[in-house]
C-alpha cells in the first residue's frame, strides 16, 4: 500500500467526511477496511503490518476451526485466523490453493495474519467521530467492537484486534474455556486434515486465539524440557491436562519455565503401575483385551520396557490365559541402565500381588521371576528408531514411549507395527495415548484402555 | 541387541586391552547406531554365528593402530614397526580375535552358543561401514595411545 494512495484517499475522505454537526477537521485515526459477510468493517492502522494475498497455509491439527493453519511470511511462521469462521459469519471456503484477501496483524505480542472477504481501501477519520459501539451490531460480540464510524456514507465498525486476537483478559471464565477444550477434543477426533479443514463455522469458537497462543508456547517447553511431543497421539490428553492446568495455575504464570514445571504439567500422564508389577485389576484390563484364543505362538513385542516390571506382569498374565501356547516376547530399551537390570529384576515380597506368587522364586537378593518366565522375555538394548528384525506380531505393547518420540519416529513406528502385526494383533499404548486410525486397523476402548486390532 | 551379550564384549574388550597393553583404559559411554558410520582407517572385523549373525568391528586410526601394535611388540621385546606393516597388520589382527574370543567364552559360560570366523583387516581412507536392518552397539575405548572403537552389531536368528 502505497503511502500516496493513501494520503491522497485520506484527504479525500477528509473533505466527504462530514456527518452530523462534528466536522472532522484533522484526521488521526486512519484504518484499513475490508468486508466480511457483506458488511464494512475497519482494524486501526497501526495494528496492520502489511496487507496480504494469503495462499496455501499449512494446516496445523486440533487447532480450533478459525484456525486455517500456519504461514510462512518471507520465513516468518504467523498463524491464520479466519475471522468470517470466527465471528460466525457466512463464507464459501475457498480451497487451500487459491488466494485469499487478509491482512497481517502486528498485536502487542505477536503477528497474526486474518482471512476476510475482501479489503476495501485506506480510510481516514477524525477519532473524535467514532461513536461506541451499539448493541444492534449483533454479528459480533459487542466486547470485540471498539466504535462505529460513518465515512463517505457507509458505516463501518472498528475492530478492537488486540481484544479478538491479543492475550486473554483476566475475565476470561474458566468455565467457558474448558467448556470450549472439551469441544474442541470431542471434535478433532483424529479426522485426517483436508476433513477437518472444511469445517469452518462452529458455534461456540469466539475467543479462543489467545488460548491456541498459550497451548502453542507449552507445547514448544514440553518439547524442550522434557522431549514431550504433543502430537495425535497424545493430543487430546493435552487438551484436556491445558484445561486443568490453567484452572491450577489461575492468575500465575500459564507458561513452564523449568524442568519441574513441565514434569509437573506431565503429572498423571503416565500409566497405571509404571516402574511396579501390574495390579490384579489392571492387569485384568490388559487381560481383556487379548483375543480369547491364541494360536501355538504368541509373540509379542514390548518397545520401551523400562526396567521390565511391564514386561513381567504381562508374561505372567500371557501364561495365565494362554497356558498352551509358547508366548515370546521381545522387550527393549534405549535406556542401558533400566535395561541392564531387566533380566535380573528382583523385588521384595511386599511388592508382589498374590496373582504373581506361583511364578517368582526366592534368591539370595530377593524374589525374581522363575526361570519359565524369564525364558518367555528377550530383553534387548535397543533404540525403536533403528532398525530391528523381528517375527510377526501378535500384541505390540509400547506404554508411554511415543509421547517421547518425534512424529517422524511415530510414523515409521507405525508403520513398523502395522507391518508386524498378524491380522487379528492388537496394539495398547499408554493410559493417555491414542492409536491414531489407520486403515489396516481399527481403534477401540474397552476396560478404558484404548487399543487397536488389526483387520 | 540382547542384554546379556553386552557386558562379555565390554568386559573382555577391556580386560584384554589392559592386559596386552599393561596400561590404563578407560570406557567411554556406550551407544547405539543404526546408520551407516565411517571408519577411522583400519577395521579389524570378526564374523560371529551360531544364537545369532553379525560382527563384531575394531575400529581405529592408522595412527592408532601403530600405537598399539608397537605397544604390544615392545611388551614382547620385538622391533617397533614404523608403518602400518604386514607385521603391525597381524598385530591388530591377533587383538581383535582375543578380545572377540574371550567374549565369545564369556558368552558360552552365560549358555549361548557362538561361533567366530577368522578375522579380516581391512585399511583405507573414506571407509563406511553400513549394516541392514541391524543396529550397533558402539563401545569406544579411549587409552593414551589413541581410541579404538568396537562396534557391535549382531542379532537373534529369528
Amino acid at each position: 500500500m502505497s503511502s500516496v494512495t493513501q494520503r491522497s484517499r485520506a484527504n479525500r475522505t477528509d473533505r466527504s467526511g462530514e456527518h452530523g454537526k462534528e466536522k472532522t477537521e484533522s484526521i488521526d485515526f486512519k484504518m484499513v477496511t475490508f468486508s466480511l459477510g457483506g458488511k464494512d468493517y475497519g482494524i486501526d492502522i497501526m495494528k496492520v503490518k502489511e496487507i496480504a494475498r494469503l495462499v496455501n497455509f499449512t494446516y496445523v491439527p486440533n487447532t480450533p476451526s478459525f484456525v486455517r493453519g500456519v504461514y510462512n511470511l518471507r520465513g516468518e511462521i504467523i498463524s491464520i485466523i479466519d475471522l468470517r469462521a470466527l465471528f460466525n459469519l457466512p463464507f464459501v471456503q475457498k480451497p487451500n490453493s487459491e488466494e485469499e484477501s487478509g491482512l497481517i496483524l502486528r498485536l502487542d505480542s505477536n503477528l497474526i495474519g486474518i482471512v476476510v472477504d475482501k479489503i476495501d481501501k485506506v480510510v481516514g477519520i477524525s477519532s473524535e467521530s467514532i461513536q461506541p459501539p451499539h448493541p444492534i451490531f449483533g454479528d459480533i460480540n459487542i466486547k470485540y467492537i471498539s466504535g462505529v464510524v460513518e465515512n463517505d456514507g457507509r458505516l463501518y465498525i472498528i475492530l478492537d484486534a488486540e481484544r479478538i486476537l491479543g492475550k486473554p483478559e483476566a475475565n476470561d471464565s474458566i468455565e467457558a474455556l474448558l467448556e470450549n477444550n472439551r469441544a474442541l477434543v470431542a471434535e478433532q477426533d483424529l479426522k485426517p486434515p483436508p476433513q477437518a479443514m472444511q469445517q469452518n463455522t462452529r458455534p461456540e469458537a469466539t475467543g479462543l486465539g489467545d488460548d491456541t497462543q498459550f497451548k502453542t508456547f507449552v507445547i514448544e517447553e514440553l518439547k524442550a524440557l522434557e522431549n514431550f511431543y504433543v502430537g495425535e497421539v497424545n493430543q487430546a490428553w493435552f487438551d484436556l491436562r491445558f484445561a486443568e492446568w490453567k484452572k491450577f495455575r489461575e492468575g500465575k504464570q500459564l507458561q513452564l519455565r523449568s524442568q519441574d514445571d513441565a514434569r509437573a504439567f506431565l503429572e498423571g500422564f503416565l500409566s497405571p503401575c509404571t516402574g511396579q508389577l501390574w495390579t490384579t485389576e489392571y492387569l485384568d484390563r490388559i487381560r481383556g483385551l487379548l483375543p480369547d484364543k491364541a494360536s501355538r505362538l504368541f509373540n509379542v513385542w514390548n518397545p520401551g520396557c523400562g526396567r521390565g516390571f511391564e514386561t513381567y506382569s504381562l508374561a505372567v498374565c500371557l501364561k495365565n490365559k494362554f497356558p498352551d501356547s509358547q508366548v515370546k516376547i521381545w522387550a527393549s530399551d534405549k535406556d542401558l541402565l533400566n535395561i541392564s537390570s531387566a533380566p535380573n529384576l528382583v523385588f521384595a515380597e511386599k511388592d508382589v500381588p498374590d496373582y504373581y506368587k506361583d511364578h517368582v522364586t526366592q534368591g539370595k537378593n530377593g524374589l525374581s521371576f522363575s526361570q519359565k518366565i524369564k525364558e518367555m522375555i528377550l530383553f534387548e538394548y535397543h533404540d525403536v528408531g533403528n532398525h530391528h528384525a523381528l517375527p510377526p506380531m501378535d500384541m505390540v505393547l509400547a506404554r508411554d514411549l511415543l509421547s517421547w518420540m518425534k512424529q517422524e519416529a511415530r510414523y515409521k513406528f507405525f508403520d513398523e507395527s502395522q507391518e508386524l502385526l498378524k491380522s487379528g494383533g492388537i496394539i495398547v499404548l499408554g493410559a493417555a495415548e491414542k492409536v491414531p486410525e489407520r486403515d489396516s486397523w481399527k481403534t477401540m476402548e474397552k476396560n478404558s484402555v484404548f487399543f487397536a486390532v488389526k483387520s | 541387541m540382547r542384554v546379556e551379550y553386552i557386558n562379555p564384549f565390554v568386559e573382555s574388550a577391556y580386560s584384554v586391552l589392559t592386559e596386552v597393553l599393561n596400561m590404563e583404559v578407560h570406557r567411554g559411554e556406550i551407544y547405539l547406531k543404526s546408520n551407516s558410520m565411517s571408519v577411522l582407517g583400519v577395521a579389524a572385523i570378526v564374523g560371529l554365528a551360531g544364537d545369532v549373525e553379525g560382527r563384531v568391528l575394531f575400529d581405529m586410526s592408522q595412527a592408532t593402530a601403530i600405537n598399539v601394535a608397537n605397544h604390544m611388540l615392545k611388551e614382547m621385546g620385538m622391533e617397533a614397526i614404523e608403518t602400518f606393516s604386514e607385521m603391525g597388520k597381524a598385530t591388530i589382527t591377533e587383538l581383535a580375535n582375543m578380545i572377540t574370543g574371550q567374549a565369545v567364552t564369556k558368552l558360552h559360560n552365560l549358555g549361548f552358543s557362538f561361533d567366530l570366523t577368522p578375522p579380516a583387516l581391512f585399511t583405507g581412507d573414506n571407509m563406511e561401514v553400513s549394516d541392514h536392518k541391524v543396529e550397533a552397539l558402539i563401545v569406544p575405548i579411549e587409552m593414551s595411545l589413541g581410541k579404538i572403537e568396537i562396534n557391535v552389531a549382531i542379532r537373534e536368528r529369528n
